[in-house]
């Protein structure tokens, strides 16, 4: 860079004289301008001459240094076998040195071209035999993958050359690659060096952009005219170095910009980052329907000395007399609790009746009723003073909260006992506490002044934060320790949750799902909502619930049709669609007849959805059962009562509903059989099987490398070659190649009368190829099943006999392209 | 990625393909046709290597002081010891399914200290490295078509162990010249595995995601660095592989007691450095200090510079500093020597004729050309002598030759 920069400098003074001489006399300049160029050709060349002397000279420093250590390291060797050679050695090595085998004379003098030389046959009087060792089949180095992976760009071999050398001789070789299509001759972008830069800058700049001079530039370096002109402008326009601030997140960006790499590299389906099935940058989905935070907030503590919490009691002290021994005492006698309310109480807040106020006023009063009750504390008076503040500041939304005290009751009634005990054993402190907290609370009083007044919000901050209340909702404490740790105290955002409080109904960010709105949603749709927030809330009382969800528990009508009128084996990929409404015409998922699944953005009413099945006893191992019907898997969100129990149940696993587990989620749980590699009986290797297994039972699974079946019909070229091929159809789009990355499944043989068979069944969303017993197999025996070869590709060992129809109906109807090295 | 783009327009300087027929383990091996001048021409300007002149320096005189024959098949490899010092004049060569340990002694002669005979007949030995047991005694670790490793004992002149894994031929053998119980193998299979002499066990596989999409042909240890090798094959790269991020597996390969089958072999699968310089099969290389020499049927040995990247491993630039040009050395499966200070390299070709290039000068020097009108068969692989004063040949024909370097009179 510097390089140039005075290059720069000083062409551009010259510039400055010869413009003049250019103008006079142009063909004088060009004619000097090409002689000038090749002087500088020749000086660059030279320079690049003693660079590259210079470079070797330096590394042949380099390698005196490492030699000499390698040289020293030879005579350890020698010295380590010095003193072992005593007691156990190599005698014979020695000993043969002294008496070799047989001693062939040479010639001295050394024979010149001329002298005809003897064939001076090596006569081996005693030879040492190395045993036999048993060999392996042949294979090529792979990979285990315990699920498919998107094949990596540069695995592909579309567009490379490759050459081949022919493996029995016989034929001639030679190179294949594009022997079919075309291979677009990709225009090759010149890479201008350092020294063409050199010449373009001397030459245009002494020079000028004349037409004449840019001709014999482009003669000089063979490039087009305009490839010139535009590495001339940016050299010209090359900057001194960008500094690039790197590390810690930036708090002047804003979240959007901070979330990029979440947003491109997590996987939404797989929850892992960096997803090798689905890769980056996927399309983001937004649900169109959110569920919002329903976490237990009853525990009120304050969660640090920066708590709102904290703050509150000085607001509360600020607006009540000064000096008043009721306020003061009371945040450690209500456990905080109290004081929730006092924040909530301020003006303006509470039309907002967020579920969470609701809560905890809820709370408030069943811990009321129990102090009352039980007259444990001296207190009483005083709660009695909060009892009449509190539900004042919520009487607007005494509606709502009358049908949350039914709601949450399961969560409230065990929660005021904690608080309770809590309070008790916080009372003697209360005393001692008093003057203190007076003075802390003074400071806290200048902070919150300060709080008010100063400390803008950055972008980020004010995005986290927004983030927060669709997670959280109001929950200051939560937020700040979830979102804005080490940003932001929970009192900074609880203030800041105030003053913007005016402005929050019309968030952009949040937009029509706010949490505000989310509420009364909820309350609209609660049967639909509550599903993914409280589970457990709805099975306990799912009774009537059942009753609404059957009508809707199996696929959509057109796709009873679809997998009855067996088109079912043109597989589609699915692709999440992002429909915010209900999916329409235009819906992706629609018009590529796939159906929406739960990854989908549409609402979980939509027409198009797979349902699930809703089978209670069956297990789901038939056709009756439409997951099994249209060759998928049951899935524990969709499914009404496939469940996954954790460990044999021993654990003390609650009692579900249905006889025992779905048994048609065996990929996804990976309820798979040992499988052992060997020699086959018939070729190559073969996979065995560990333990005897009954008809229908699930293998394992055929894992590849997913390809597009361009990418595919390549390589079956290559792989044609070798007669190894490992690929497998996996839908429309996509096949399977277990050639480099792949399982053990991978060597099961081809038989055109199997013991297993393969089919493809869609996993959560993904296309995934089963193996499955068709008879009970005893342990240790091989696996075989039918590549289904198309009849007129398939290699002769897998044809089938003519006039044998087998029924298929039930293995893979795809294009089977997968065999083993013979 | 820039060597992507250099790679692309190096190859419409290829567009000629002609098919040969020159004999490699049998087969007839396809054939690149290239000219200089094209050649010459794809180099930006101010980043041309050197080229080295194919005029004689005569700055040493070689003459052949011996010529073994040494039964009818193919040999292979041809490869002094370079381990133990004591020994630096023993050679041991490699072909059909026989292995052979000879000296060289002054005056021409070569002595037959031992010989191995593979039981297997169709076992055909592509090449051979010395090893050193932990007692010192040297061993020779053979490899060939039918990919296992037979590791034998010198002192004893028994096997000591043989590695079955690879999945297919194994093309090289080299061992770890500051740990000489470590060896390195390139193969068919697609992979380059690191094994423990010592305890017979395979530390690291180097395939996968990263690794060579066809057989891999060369393999080579930094000589310093002790996690670094490079490999090249038939996919036409050059790929730099560290394995620090597994030493632990090395040291543990060490002291492992257990089955060598239960130890936990890891793959390594993404290389460092990936260099495309090449348009063909790249046969052979060799670390020159942190530079690389490599080879493929061009004509030419290359020197070049890889400029790794810290931050995004896998890329980088390669700075082709040199070329040294071997006439009529265009058919795959043909490497070079270099003696134990890397002064010079030794380089058969088609023809049998050998030339010796000194490696380290710039313009480079070709120190000699070696050649007897009978010496016709294709040259394998050569062996330097530690000090470069012999230079051994191994062809196609099965033949031995010795060339000293005679004191200039």
């Amino acid at each position: 860079m510097s390089r140039t920069g005075t290059m720069l400098s000083k062409a551009s003074d010259s510039a400055n004289k010869l413009t003049k001489f250019h103008v006079e006399g142009p063909s004088d300049g060009v004619g000097s301008l090409e002689q000038k160029m090749h002087q500088l050709k020749l000086q660059i060349q030279a320079e690049r001459v003693i660079s590259v002397k210079e470079k070797v000279e330096k590394n042949r420093e380099k390698v005196e240094g490492y030699v000499s250590k390698i040289i020293s390291e030879t005579a350890r060797a020698n010295l380590n076998a010095l003193s072992s050679e005593r007691n156990r050695s190599f005698k014979l090595f020695s000993s043969r040195i002294e008496q070799p085998l047989c001693r062939i004379s040479g010639f001295v003098r050394g024979c010149g071209e001329k002298d005809w030389i003897e064939n001076q046959e090596v006569l081996f009087s005693s030879s040492t035999k190395l045993p036999l060792a048993d060999k392996i089949p042949p294979y090529t180095t792979w990979i285990f993958l315990d699920r498919n992976q998107r094949m990596a760009e540069d695995q592909s071999v579309v567009g490379r050359r490759r050459i081949y050398y022919d493996e029995d001789g016989s034929e001639a070789l030679v190179y294949s690659g594009t022997d079919d299509e075309a291979e677009e001759p990709e225009e090759v972008k010149h890479e201008f060096s350092a020294g063409e830069d050199r010449i373009l800058l001397m030459a245009f700049q002494e020079h000028g952009l004349g037409e004449e001079v840019v001709e014999l530039v482009k003669e000089f370096i063979g490039v087009p005219i305009s490839d010139i002109l535009a590495r001339y402008n940016t050299i010209k326009e090359r900057n001194p170095e960008k500094c690039e601030h790197e590390g810690c997140i930036s708090l002047d960006k804003s979240l959007n910009a901070a979330l990029d790499s979440f947003d491109n590299l997590f996987c939404r389906r797989c929850l892992v980052f960096d997803c090798r099935l689905h890769g980056c940058s996927q399309p983001l989905i937004y649900p169109s329907e959110k569920s919002h935070w329903s976490g237990h907030d009853e525990n009120r503590e304050p969660c640090s000395d920066q708590c709102y919490l904290r703050l509150s009691i000085v607001t509360s002290e600020r607006e009540s007399a000064p000096g008043s021994s009721i306020n003061a005492e009371r945040p450690s006698s209500h456990g905080g609790t109290g004081l929730l309310h006092n924040e909530r109480s301020i003006p303006g807040e509470a039309v907002p009746a967020t579920s969470e106020a609701i809560h905890s006023s809820h709370i408030l009063k069943m811990h009321n009723e129990n102090i009352g009750k039980r007259k444990v504390v001296k207190h009483t008076d005083k709660v009695a003073n909060d009892l009449t503040i509190v539900p004042d500041a919520f009487q607007g939304s005494s509606k709502k909260q009358k049908r949350l005290d039914a709601l949450d009751l399961v969560t409230a009634t065990s929660e005021p006992i904690p608080v309770q005990v809590h309070i008790s054993r916080d009372e003697p402190r209360d005393v001692t506490e008093v003057p203190e907290l007076r003075q802390t609370s003074k400071s806290t009083c200048e902070q919150v002044e300060g709080i008010y007044s100063n400390s803008e919000w950055k972008p980020v901050e004010k995005d986290l934060y927004m983030k927060g209340l669709q997670i959280f909702g109001r929950n200051s404490c939560l937020i700040a320790r979830n979102l804005l740790s080490g940003l932001r105290t929970c009192m900074e955002v609880s203030s800041y949750m105030h003053n913007s409080g005016a402005s929050m109904p019309n968030r952009s960010v949040v937009g029509p799902s706010s949490f505000m709105e989310d509420n009364v949603k909820s309350d609209m749709d609660q049967t639909e909502q509550e599903m993914s927030s409280k589970p457990r809330l709805l099975r306990r009382r799912g009774k009537a619930r059942r009753l609404k969800y059957s009508w809707k528990s199996a696929g959509h009508p057109t796709m009873w049709k679809r997998i009855a009128d067996g088109k079912n084996d043109s597989r589609k990929l699915y692709t999440p669609c992002g429909c915010q409404s209900m999916c329409g015409k235009e819906c992706p998922c629609m018009s590529n007849g796939t159906c929406c699944e739960k990854y989908c953005g549409c609402s979980k009413s939509c027409k198009n959805r797979f349902r699930g099945c809703h089978c209670a006893k069956s297990q789901c191992r038939s056709r009756q059962c439409p997951c099994f019907a249209a060759g998928r898997e049951c899935d524990p969100d969709v499914c009404r009562h496939c469940w996954v129990s954790c460990g044999d149940g021993s654990l003390g696993e609650p009692p579900r509903q249905g006889d025992s587990q779905c048994g048609n989620m065996r990929l996804l749980l990976r309820q798979q059989q040992r499988i052992l590699l060997g020699k086959s009986d018939v070729a190559g290797w073969g996979a065995f099987l560990k333990n005897p297994v009954n008809k229908n039972d699930y293998l394992g699974e055929y894992t590849g490398e997913i390809i597009s079946h361009q990418e595919a019909d390549k390589r079956g070229k290559i792989y044609d070659r070798v007669n190894s091929s490992f690929l497998f159809d996996l839908n429309e789009q996509y096949v399977l190649d277990a050639y480099r990355k792949g399982d053990k499944l991978k060597f099961a043989n081809h038989s055109s009368n199997p013991n297993c068979h393969a089919k493809v069944m869609l996993v959560a969303g993904d296309h995934r190829v089963g193996i499955f017993a068709k008879e009970h197999i005893d342990a240790g025996e091989e696996l075989f099943y039918d590549y289904c070869y198309l009849s007129e590709a398939a290699p002769v060992w897998a044809q089938k006999p003519e006039g044998s129809k087998r029924d298929d109906s039930s293995a893979s109807r795809g294009r089977a392209k997968k065999h083993q090295p013979l | 990625m820039g060597t992507h783009k250099v790679c692309e327009k190096i190859f419409y300087f290829f567009s000629c393909l002609v098919e040969q027929k020159f004999p490699l383990f049998g087969k007839r091996v396809g054939l690149l046709v290239s000219c200089a001048a094209d050649m010459a021409a794809k180099f930006a300007l101010g980043s041309e290597p050197v080229v080295g002149s194919l005029a004689p320096s005569k700055k040493k005189e070689y003459r052949v002081t011996n010529r073994l024959q040494e039964g009818k098949r193919p040999l292979y490899a041809i490869v002094f010891n370079f381990i133990d010092s004591r020994y630096f004049n023993v050679f041991a060569t490699v072909g059909g399914n026989r292995v052979t340990v000879y000296q060289c002694l002054e005056g021409g002669v070569i002595a037959v200290l031992q010989s191995y005979i593979d039981e297997d007949k169709d076992e055909s030995f592509y090449t051979v490295s010395w090893a050193c047991n932990i007692d010192g005694s040297p061993l020779l670790v053979a490899g060939g078509i039918n990919g296992i490793m037979r590791v034998i004992d010198c002192g004893s002149e028994k096997i000591d162990k043989s590695f079955v894994g690879h999945g297919d031929s194994i093309n090289e053998i080299r061992t770890q010249p500051l740990k000489s119980s470590l060896v390195v193998s390139a193969s068919k299979d697609e992979s380059v595995r690191l094994w423990n002499v010592q305890t017979g066990i395979c530390i690291l596989i180097f395939a996968g995601a990263g690794g060579h999409r066809n057989e891999v042909l060369s393999v080579d240890f930094h000589p310093s660095d002790i996690y670094r090798i490079a490999s090249c094959g038939m996919d036409n790269t050059v790929k730099i592989w560290s394995m620090k991020e597994f030493w632990t597996y090395v040291e543990k390969s060490f002291t492992w007691t257990d089955l060598p089958s239960k130890f936990p072999t890891k793959y390594v699968q993404f290389p460092v450095f990936i260099a495309s310089i090449h348009t063909n099969y790249v046969d052979c290389n060799r670390w020159l200090g942190d530079f690389l020499l490599s080879k493929s049927v061009d004509n030419e040995i290359v020197l070049w510079e890889p400029k790794m990247k810290e931050q995004s491993p896998g890329e980088g630039t390669v700075d082709i500093l040199q070329k040294y040009p071997v006439p009529e050395c265009d058919i795959w499966f043909i490497k070079f020597s270099c003696d134990f200070h890397y002064n010079a390299a030794a380089i058969g070709n088609r023809e049998g004729k050998i030339f010796v290039w000194e490696l380290q000068s710039s313009p480079p020097v070709l120190i000699a050309k070696l050649l007897h009108p009978q010496s016709k068969s294709p040259i394998r692989q050569t062996a330097t002598s530690f000090d470069g004063s012999t230079i051994l040949s191994c062809c196609e024909d099965g033949t031995i030759w010795r060339w000293d370097a005679m004191e200039s009179s």
